[in-house]
């Protein structure tokens, strides 16, 4: 028979409870940490009295009209009862007492301390006491043998002892509790229990278990435990009559067993699952009163009499004693019996009914717990299970409910749903903002700025503050709608409050960019209707609301679409005319969310480009943030911190570059991001030390985190340079779709990313060779563009593998065939853009003097840089190139032909002879110059941002030539995509006529640029021209990087003012300095010379330096 | 050295700010600065942010060590130890003068941390005086001190080097004798 469990009382405020009825049973009596007993006339009982009796009051006992509390100020003080009188101090502590009991007749009380000792007092006169030593800690609970010789007591010492009261000496001391320092720290309470009347028995709550120990014997007769009993037992209190136990258990679970039988007869779960620490019988044994540790009373009633299982006990003493025994080892072995019993019980069911019909007892049925639960189940309408005899049991129970006796009383074992649990849906929020409940809270932290919000007493008002106050300055709102969503853009401030029961929801636009004088509108949505959501594009607002509606509105104010959204709005967010939506696609289980997501375009052409597809959130993860890239791709972090982008050139996938929690150091620290740019690539956030959102003081400050692409073994350098390309391609998607959606792009970053990925290609191409793998040269060539690839193939070439090569010049003639069928369709297919080749045009070039040249010129800086900074590289790389130098293998492709007999313009006087060195060198330089360049991106990135104006920067740094130069020859393979930039003009044009209009601005563009190569930049090198020779002289046996190495030095020795003339002769024209070669040139005198000054003059017959000289020549 | 050529000397060091404005990376001769993003934390010579800061440009973050905590760590230490601690930073009293003296808005509980500046200081000047007073008591010829900022060098170095010739000429005029032979002595 079940007992009923009334809904709970709030009684103390939280803490530690006690609780216990009145020696008549009219009262239940309570006490709590604030300081205060109570006393019900019952649970119903609306104004309980209340008795003070001090700061806190930890525990109480009460018997024959006296109450005894320990308390804060140290002393155990008696209180009449029920009219709360003070009577006086029993006795004090050191520090608070923790537990005081009474014995069985009321004479004496004993009280546990926190400083370790037990005392014993006579109630009627406080100078008796005795004081029982030996606990090494705090003293847990107390309990008085009902015959009043013992006395038990438990401690976070972890003994549990027994007293001889008279003696004051220990009888038994077992070691059963884990240790602790102090009752707060303790695990159980550990509420010791004699069995009343007979005093057989001391219960102790052992973990989840609780052990009886036989009275003198001192043996242990046997162990209460549940199978499934997960949490320690707190309290444990005996029926008035002796033959059941109440157990109260940390996780608030309550549980009533029958001590002889060993069953548990009862079991209720407390509603909030709040840890019991009080319990107590009802005199009648009827009731059960228990508290918890948040304050709150619960009363179970029904329990049956005390009468019944005693008349039952004695009927059935001698059938339950044999088959306890029998039961036993199945109690104790089998937790796996409840399954099956569940299932197997039905079919017995009807024998167990007559049984019981026949009042027999249920030890007597045999599996007594397989039935009872059965019962139960039965019992208990809201499990809702279906089983054979329902309907029979149901009559059953109707006419013998209350006949059945205690023991039958079925345990609540009831058939859990183990299957998935839905998730609760996450609630809709405003990325970028931190929760509304906080009374201080950013409503939104975007690229533009911060809004903040603030609610507390003495405001509610909204500030709103830009990172750049060019767009708008700041401003204070008082908040008197009570806004609590809100968007930011360059145009505008969105703002929208929940409606009330007399106010609409609202929508408020500070339109502080347009251009009339009245800069607000508000709309009022209709009644019933809540905003969930909202964002900005540019000349929108976008709104969600509860109805699963999402209105768009123009900036300026006027209604425009809506539609209804699949689901309820998670978050939205918009950049430009793109519009992101994530909603509840249906219920998620087992903690994961199950999401959606939209991703639509205004503009021109409207259209959804993504169809609510799930979105691909981690496991049991919720969407933290939700927006877009400063460069408009889609992006979503989720609470376990992976952020991912949507990767526009494989079908509009999702892909995790980065997770914020590995750069946390706590494991409760988080980063809280607040924007993501893709050029520079950058994850924008605050971090936060110990929670997930920042504090609105004192004012965060944003880190950068950098992009990591999880591929496998990215300590490896293959996996390192696997996921820079893959970064580098994934990040470079937005310039495609930006161009595709005709805005501007940033064709310098664009070229670099390009560059970029042609390097790593090439680097990983080169450490594939080395490692003698040269199917994945192959693949790797093929990501290449076209004219990498012929770098690719003379590296084959060079490092002597022929295969190689062979194949890759047949990739290089497919991809070049490739190309030419593509050019015309390319117009059609948009979303080629990744591979669009910078290097298309050098094929053709190649024939024509331009092209030679120009390639020429690379060379040549490719050697400057290797003498540079590429030495060391060209160190560690010099076996697979040595293999190649020495002999000059077939050459695959024509091209390295002709480079082949490429003159080297900063050799102007290279008399150790050329050709003899050059080969080596040469070989090396194209990819030396690569890797160096790639070694020192910022440098390059520098240098070739402030590009426009080279001779500026060139000028300033007359002592580091280099990074000029360096730009130059890392932009290798990008003059050819170099020059759509200066023809702005044409760049729009079909890529049919791209090899048109590029073979046109050819020699418009490289003219321009070998007067810059050719003519000595700067100062040092006008110096080394001229002292080069002496240099050599010298150091006749240096060869060309050493002597760059020691002309550097001695540069570097001359004096300032000498330095600075040099300085002052390169800034001088081009002509100047070929006058004075010349003049130079003709004090030398001798055939050697002469021949020398032929190749000189040779050297710089770059067309333009031709023209140049030509024309001073003529004057 | 003026105080206030320290102070000049400690506005090179490098502060972080939040400017409110986006410009291009400035090139200076004391090297490249920026680029400058609104909102975003960027690390920029002293002088310069203060300009900013009072032409109402940035925010300026305070360093690291400008932290109560921290300081009060810094100064328990300061206090226990004998021998002068490291200090956070070589400029730290500077650069709690001239952050806090134009950017206290920008700082939270400026005062506490002048207060806890100005104890460590307090602290350390004394410490400075106690060692100078057992180095002319002990009559030493030389003694070490690690870890003094130079702004704690510069306020004692007028004082004890113009007491200490005092001492010189005065000890050499007590004894008697030739003055190369005191000065064979020093």
């Amino acid at each position: 028979m079940p007992c009923e469990r009334k809904p709970m009382r709030y009684g103390h405020s939280e803490g530690q409870t006690d609780v216990c009825f009145d020696d008549a049973g009219k009262y239940v009596v309570t006490c709590g940490s604030d300081g205060d007993v109570r006393i019900w006339e019952g649970l119903d009982d609306d104004d309980p009295k209340s008795i003070s009796v001090g700061e806190k009051a930890y525990s109480f006992a009460l018997k024959n009209g006296k109450l005894v509390t320990a308390t804060a100020n140290n002393t155990v003080q008696i209180h009449t009862f029920p009219e709360g009188e003070p009577d006086g101090i029993l006795t004090r502590f050191t520090t608070h007492a923790t537990h005081v009991t009474y014995n069985s007749s009321g004479s004496r009380v004993a009280a546990g301390s926190s400083d370790f000792m037990v005392k014993i007092v006579e109630v009627s006169d406080s100078s008796q006491q005795k004081t029982l030593r030996g606990h090494t800690a705090p003293v847990l609970s107390v309990s008085f043998d009902p015959k009043d010789e013992l006395l038990a007591s438990a401690s976070c010492d972890g003994s549990v002892v027994v007293w001889e009261i008279e003696e004051q000496t220990q009888v038994i001391s077992w070691p059963l509790l884990q240790k602790s320092n102090d009752v707060v720290n303790s695990k159980s309470l550990c509420r010791l229990a004699w069995q009343p009347r007979v005093a057989k028995l001391l219960a102790v709550p052992v973990e989840t278990t609780v052990q009886l120990y036989q009275r003198d014997s001192w043996a242990l007769v046997s162990t209460l435990s549940e199978d499934f009993g997960t949490q320690a037992i707190n309290v444990v209190a005996w029926s008035p009559c002796g033959k059941f136990l109440a157990t109260g258990s940390i996780g608030g679970l309550l549980t009533v067993w029958d001590v002889e039988s060993k069953l548990c007869v009862e079991r209720q779960k407390h509603e909030k699952g709040y840890t019991v620490c009080g319990l107590a019988w009802h005199p009648s044994g009827t009731q059960i009163a228990y508290t918890d540790t948040e304050g709150c009373l619960g009363l179970l009633d029904g329990l049956s009499s005390s009468s019944s299982p005693i008349v039952a006990a004695k009927s059935a003493k001698p059938a339950p004693a044999s088959y306890d025994d029998l039961f036993d080892d199945n109690d104790n072995d089998r937790p796996m019996d409840e399954g099956v019993s569940e299932t197997g019980s039905p079919t017995k069911n009807p024998d167990a009914l007559d049984d019981e019909d026949d009042d027999d007892l249920v030890p007597a049925t045999g599996r007594a717990r397989n039935r009872s639960a059965f019962l139960d189940d039965e019992n208990s309408l809201d499990t809702g299970s279906l089983k054979l005899g329902l309907d029979k049991l149901g009559d059953y129970d109707d006419d013998a409910g209350s006949a059945i006796v205690a023991p039958v009383v079925p345990p609540p074992l009831r058939p859990v749903y183990e299957g998935p649990m839905p998730t609760t849906p996450q609630k809709a929020f405003q990325s970028g903002s931190t929760p509304a409940h906080l009374m201080h809270r950013f409503m939104m932290w975007n690229s533009v700025g911060i809004v903040r919000g603030y609610n507390d007493d003495r405001d509610n008002a909204i500030d709103v503050e830009f990172h750049d106050t060019a767009v708008h300055h700041a401003m204070h709102l008082t908040n008197s709608l009570g806004h609590t969503l809100a968007d930011l853009s360059h145009e505008a401030v969105l703002l929208a409050c929940p409606g009330t029961d007399e106010l609409a929801s609202k929508l408020q636009c500070l339109h502080f960019s347009s251009w009339d004088t009245s800069k607000e509108w508000m709309v009022d949505l209709p009644s019933g209707e809540d905003a969930r959501a909202l964002c900005l594009g540019l000349g929108w607002a976008a709104v969600a609301t509860s109805t699963l509606m999402l209105r768009l509105f123009s900036i300026g104010g006027v209604q425009r679409e809506l539609f209804s959204l699949p689901g309820p709005v998670v978050s939205m967010a918009g950049h430009g005319e793109q519009l992101l939506i994530v909603y509840h696609r249906g219920t998620g289980f087992d903690g994961d969310q199950a999401l959606g997501v939209q991703l639509l375009q205004f503009g021109r052409k409207r259209q959804q480009v993504i169809h609510g597809e799930p979105l691909p959130l981690s496991r049991k993860s919720h969407l933290s943030w939700l927006g877009f890239t400063a460069e408009g791709t889609p992006c979503f972090i989720d609470s376990e911190g992976v952020v991912r982008l949507l990767n526009r050139s494989l079908g509009n996938t999702w892909t995790p570059a980065c997770n914020t929690r590995d750069h946390c150091k706590g494991k409760s620290d988080h980063y809280w991001v607040v924007g993501v740019h893709e050029n520079p690539q950058q994850l924008r956030c605050i971090p936060c030390k110990g929670s997930r959102y920042p504090p609105t003081l004192p004012r965060p400050a944003v880190a950068v985190l950098p992009f990591k692409l999880p591929l496998c073994q990215t300590t490896t350098e293959k996996g390192q340079m696997e996921e820079q390309y893959w970064r580098s391609v994934l990040l470079q998607n937005h310039f495609g779709f930006l161009s595709s959606s005709g805005y501007e792009i940033d064709e310098e970053g664009q070229s670099q990313a390009q560059k970029e990925q042609q390097e790593l290609l090439m680097k990983m191409f080169a450490l594939s060779c080395k490692l003698e793998r040269e199917f994945r040269c192959v693949e790797l060539a093929e990501l290449m563009t076209q004219n990498v690839v012929t770098l690719a193939i003379r590296y084959a070439s060079r490092s002597r593998r022929m295969v190689l090569a062979q194949r890759l010049s047949e990739l290089a003639l497919e991809k070049a065939g490739q190309l030419q069928g593509e050019g015309p369709e390319e117009e059609e297919e948009p979303l080629q853009y990744t591979r669009r080749n910078p290097g298309i045009q050098k094929k053709s070039q190649d024939t024509e003097v331009h092209g030679e040249e120009e390639e020429e010129e690379d060379e040549g800086h490719g050697i400057q840089m290797d003498e540079g900074d590429a030495a060391e590289s060209r160190r560690q790389r010099l076996n697979p190139f040595a293999k190649g130098s020495p002999a000059s293998p077939e050459k695959p492709s024509p091209k390295p032909v002709i480079k082949e007999g490429r003159v080297n313009p900063f050799k102007l006087s290279g008399g150790t002879g050329r050709s003899s060195i050059g080969g080596q060198p040469r070989t090396t330089n194209v990819l030396d110059s690569m890797t160096s360049s790639s070694r020192k991106p910022t440098v390059l990135m520098g240098s070739s941002i402030s590009g426009g104006k080279p001779s500026k920067t060139a000028v300033l740094k007359p002592l580091t030539p280099r990074p000029r130069s360096k730009t130059q020859s890392t932009l290798l393979h990008m003059s050819a995509s170099k020059e759509p930039c200066k023809k702005p003009a044409e760049e729009r044009e079909s890529s049919v006529d791209r090899l048109k209009p590029t073979e046109e601005p050819l020699p418009i563009a490289s003219p321009a640029d070998n007067v810059e190569n050719t003519k000595p930049k700067t100062g040092f090198q006008l110096w080394l021209e001229e002292n080069r020779k002496l240099i050599l002289a010298d150091n006749p046996d240096l060869d060309e990087t050493d002597v760059i190495k020691e002309a550097m030095g001695r540069f570097r020795i001359l004096s300032a003012d000498d330095r600075l003339s040099w300085t002052e002769r390169a800034k001088g024209d081009a002509v100047d300095v070929k006058k004075r070669k010349r003049a130079e040139e003709s004090q030398k005198s001798g055939p050697n010379d002469s021949e020398e000054n032929s190749a000189k003059k040779q050297k710089p017959s770059d067309t333009s330096a031709k023209l140049s000289a030509f024309a001073f020549n003529k004057n | 050295m003026d105080p206030s050529e320290v102070e000049f000397l400690a506005e090179k060091e490098l502060v972080k700010i939040i400017p409110n404005f986006s410009l291009d990376k400035i090139y200076l001769i004391g090297g490249d600065i920026g680029p400058f993003n609104p909102g975003m934390p960027v690390e920029v010579p002293v002088w310069l942010a203060l300009n900013l800061k009072q032409r109402q440009k940035c925010r300026i973050v305070q360093p690291d060590w400008m932290d109560v905590a921290k300081l009060e760590e810094i100064r328990e230490l300061e206090r226990k130890e004998a021998t002068f601690t490291p200090v956070p930073s070589l400029y730290y009293m500077e650069l709690t003068k001239l952050l806090l003296n134009h950017a206290s808005d920008n700082i939270p509980k400026a005062d506490e941390i002048r207060t806890l500046v100005k104890d460590i200081w307090d602290t350390r000047i004394a410490k400075l005086r106690l060692s100078a007073d057992s180095f002319i008591s002990q009559q030493e010829a030389h003694a070490k001190l690690d870890n003094l900022t130079l702004m704690e060098i510069n306020t004692t170095r007028s004082f004890l080097l113009n007491s200490l010739n005092c001492m010189y000429k005065l000890r050499s005029n007590l004894q008697p004798g030739s003055s190369t032979g005191k000065a064979q002595d020093y």
